[in-house]
C-alpha cells in the first residue's frame, strides 16, 4: 500500500500529497503523522494538496481529523496549495473543514506558522471558512 | 431518445469508490467537460458511491450518454431503500440527482449536461465506450477482485467438500461402531455356546465314568454270583449222581423219572453259571490270551468232531473246510476254539433243515472264519440285539439256551484283536464272519 511521505523541515513537518489518495492511504497518513509529531516534537504541520484534484467529503473529514489530532498533540496544521476547482467543489458540497487553517502555498504557510509559534503572538485557531474563502480567490 | 451505455462497473469495497471517481473523471474528460465540472462530477460520484456502499454490499454503476439534450447519466443501483438526506450535498455538484425506487431496488441517477460545442457523433461515443471498456478490463483492481471471488468460491467449495467428508466420516464411524457391537455380541454368544459345550463335555465325561463304574459293578456282581452259585450246583449234581447210582437204594420208577428231570435242570443251571462266569471274566479284562501258533487244520478237525457229536438232526448237514497242513494263525487256541464252537452250536441249535458250514479264507493280513447256516435268519432291526446278554429273539424261545453264547463269542473275538460281523435275512439263514489278524497286533 502506498504511503504519503512526511518530510521534516526545521520545526515543521511537510506532507505533500501528489496524487488522488485512496481511503486507506488517507487513514494511514492520519496515523503516520500523529506518530511523527510525537517523535519529532514538531510544532507545525503543512499539508500540501497541490496534487489533489478530488476532495470529497471523506477526504475533507480526514483532513479535519488530522488537524484536530495535531492540535491535541500541540502542533498547528495548515493546508496549502488547494486548487480553485477543489475549493469550489468543497464549498458547493457544503464541507466546512473545521479547524483547518489554510494558506495559498508552502511559503505562506511557513510564514503563518512561524508567526503563530512566536511567543506572545495571539492564537488564531478558528479562522475556518474565513480563511477558506480567502484562499479561494487567488 | 437514444442512450448509449459507456461503461458498467460494480462497487464492493472502499477501493472501488476510488476507481469509480477515477472513471467518472476520465469519462467527463473524454466527453469534453470543463475542468471544474470534471472535479464536481468525480467528487459527487465519490460521495454518492460511499453513501450507497455504506448501506448495501454491492452497488452497480452504469455510465450512459443520453441525447437531446446531450448529457452524461450515471445510474447507481442498490438493493433496498436509500435515505435521500446524505445524498443532497452531492446533488449540488451535478445538474440533476434523482432517486427512483423500482420494487426492492433503488437507483440513484446523476446527470450532467454535456457542452454543445463538442460534436458528439455516434462514432465518437462508440470510440469512447471502447476506450473506457479497455481501461476497465485492464484495471488490476478489478482483476484482483475477480480472482478474489474465484478464490472465495474455491474456498467455499473446499469447505463444502470437507463438510461432506466429515459427514461421511461420521457415518463410517457409526457403521464401524455397529459392526464392532455386532462383533462383540457374536463373540459373547460364541463364548456362551462354548461354555455350554464345555459343560456338556464335562457332563458326558461324568456320565461315561458313571457308566463305566456301573458296568464294572455289574461284572463284579456277575462274577461273584456265578462263583457262589457254582459250588452248590456242583454239590447238587454230585448228590443226584449218588442217588441214581446202582449201588445205592433202589428208587421207584416215579422217583427215577424225577431224578432225571432234576439232573437235566441242574446241568442246564451249571452251563448257565459257567457261561456267566466266562462272560464276567472276559468283561473284567482279566482274561489274557495265551498267544501261540495255532494250526488251523488241527483246530478244524477238533471242531468237526465236537459239533458232529451234538448234531442230532439228520436233516442238517455239517460242512467244515479243510484249511490244509500249512494254514496257521497266531492266536489263543482255547479262546479261538471257544468262539467258533459257540457260533457253530448256535447255528446247529437254530437250523432245522439244510446245512451248517464253517468256511475259512484269508487275505494278506487277516483270516476270515465264516459260520453259515440255513436257519430261520434274523431280521435286520434285531441283528444288533442278539449280541446283548440274555437276549433271545421271540421266534427262538422254543430252543434251549442261556442267551450268553453270542455275547461271549463276540467279547472273546475282541480280546483276540478281531471283529465279528453278521449277515442275515429272515428265512434264508445267517452268516457270522469272524475276522482275525494273521499275526498278533501290537
Amino acid at each position: 500500500m502506498d504511503r504519503v511521505p512526511i518530510l521534516k523541515i526545521g520545526p515543521v513537518l511537510l506532507v505533500s500529497i501528489q496524487v488522488d489518495m485512496q481511503d486507506q492511504v488517507a487513514l494511514q497518513l492520519q496515523e503516520d503523522l500523529g506518530e511523527r509529531i510525537v517523535a519529532t516534537g514538531a510544532k507545525g504541520v503543512i499539508i500540501d494538496i497541490t496534487g489533489l484534484d478530488i476532495v470529497d467529503s471523506f477526504v475533507g473529514r480526514t483532513l479535519s481529523t488530522i488537524a484536530s489530532i495535531s492540535r491535541v498533540l500541540d502542533a498547528e496544521t495548515i493546508v496549502v496549495g488547494m486548487r480553485p476547482a477543489v475549493a469550489i467543489t468543497l464549498v458547493e458540497l457544503g464541507l466546512s473543514l473545521n479547524g483547518i487553517r489554510t494558506a495559498l502555498n508552502v511559503e505562506r504557510g511557513m510564514e503563518l506558522l512561524s508567526r503563530s509559534t512566536e511567543p506572545d503572538s495571539p492564537d488564531e485557531f478558528d479562522l475556518d471558512l474565513d480563511d477558506l474563502s480567502e484562499t479561494t480567490s487567488p | 431518445m437514444t442512450e448509449t451505455v459507456l461503461l458498467q462497473l460494480a462497487l464492493r469495497r472502499e477501493q472501488d469508490v476510488f476507481t469509480l471517481r477515477q472513471r467518472g473523471r476520465e469519462a467527463a474528460t473524454a466527453l469534453g467537460l470543463e475542468h471544474q465540472d470534471q472535479i464536481r462530477l468525480a467528487t459527487a460520484l465519490s460521495d454518492v458511491g460511499r453513501v450507497l456502499l455504506a448501506r448495501a454490499p454491492a452497488v452497480e454503476v452504469v455510465f450512459r450518454v443520453c441525447r437531446h439534450p446531450d448529457r452524461l447519466r450515471i445510474d447507481l443501483a442498490v438493493d433496498g431503500s436509500v435515505e435521500r438526506g446524505p445524498l443532497q450535498p452531492a446533488g449540488r455538484l451535478v445538474d440533476g440527482l434523482e432517486v427512483v425506487e423500482h420494487g426492492k431496488r433503488t437507483v440513484v441517477m446523476l446527470s450532467r449536461r454535456l457542452p454543445v460545442t463538442g460534436a458528439l457523433t455516434e462514432l465518437r461515443v462508440d470510440e469512447l465506450r471502447r476506450a473506457l471498456g479497455m481501461t476497465a478490463v485492464a484495471s488490476p483492481l478489478d482483476e484482483l477482485a475477480t480472482q478474489n471471488e474465484h478464490l472465495l468460491a474455491a474456498l467455499e467449495d473446499v469447505r463444502r467438500q470437507r463438510d461432506r467428508l466429515t459427514v461421511l466420516n461420521d457415518e463410517l464411524e457409526e457403521t464401524n461402531r455397529g459392526v464392532m457391537a455386532l462383533y462383540h455380541q457374536l463373540n459373547s454368544e460364541l463364548e456362551e455356546t462354548n461354555r455350554g459345550v464345555v459343560a456338556l463335555y464335562a457332563e458326558l465325561d461324568e456320565k461315561s465314568s458313571q457308566l463305566r463304574a456301573a458296568s464294572e459293578a455289574k461284572t463284579r456282581f456277575l462274577a461273584n454270583v456265578s462263583h457262589e452259585l457254582r459250588a452248590p450246583v456242583t454239590s447238587v449234581i454230585g448228590l443226584i449222581r449218588m442217588l441214581s447210582d446202582p449201588s445205592s437204594d433202589p428208587l421207584t420208577p416215579a422217583q427215577q423219572e424225577q431224578i432225571e428231570l432234576m439232573r437235566g435242570s441242574t446241568s442246564d443251571l451249571l452251563t448257565l453259571v459257567n457261561d456267566l462266569l466266562d462272560l464276567a471274566k472276559a468283561e473284567s479284562g482279566r482274561l489274557q490270551p495265551d498267544w501261540q501258533t495255532v494250526s488251523l487244520d488241527r483246530l478244524f478237525r477238533q471242531l468237526r468232531g465236537t459239533v458232529r457229536a451234538i448234531l442230532t438232526n439228520p436233516d442238517v448237514e455239517l460242512i467244515v473246510d479243510e484249511p490244509g497242513e500249512d494254514a496257521w494263525i497266531e492266536s489263543d487256541e482255547a479262546l479261538l476254539s471257544q468262539v467258533l464252537r459257540n457260533l457253530l452250536h448256535n447255528a446247529v441249535k437254530f437250523t432245522e433243515h439244510g446245512h451248517v458250514a464253517l468256511h475259512v479264507r484269508s487275505d494278506e493280513r487277516n483270516w476270515m472264519f465264516t459260520v453259515a447256516d440255513t436257519g430261520s435268519g434274523i431280521p435286520a432291526d434285531e441283528q444288533e440285539r442278539i449280541f446283548e446278554e440274555f437276549v433271545q429273539l421271540p421266534s427262538r424261545h422254543k430252543v434251549l439256551g442261556t442267551g450268553l453264547g453270542l455275547p461271549y463269542a463276540r467279547r472273546l473275538t475282541g480280546i483276540l484283536g478281531g471283529s465279528m460281523d453278521l449277515d442275515s435275512q429272515p428265512g434264508r439263514g445267517s452268516e457270522f464272519t469272524v475276522t482275525l489278524p494273521l499275526v498278533r497286533q501290537a
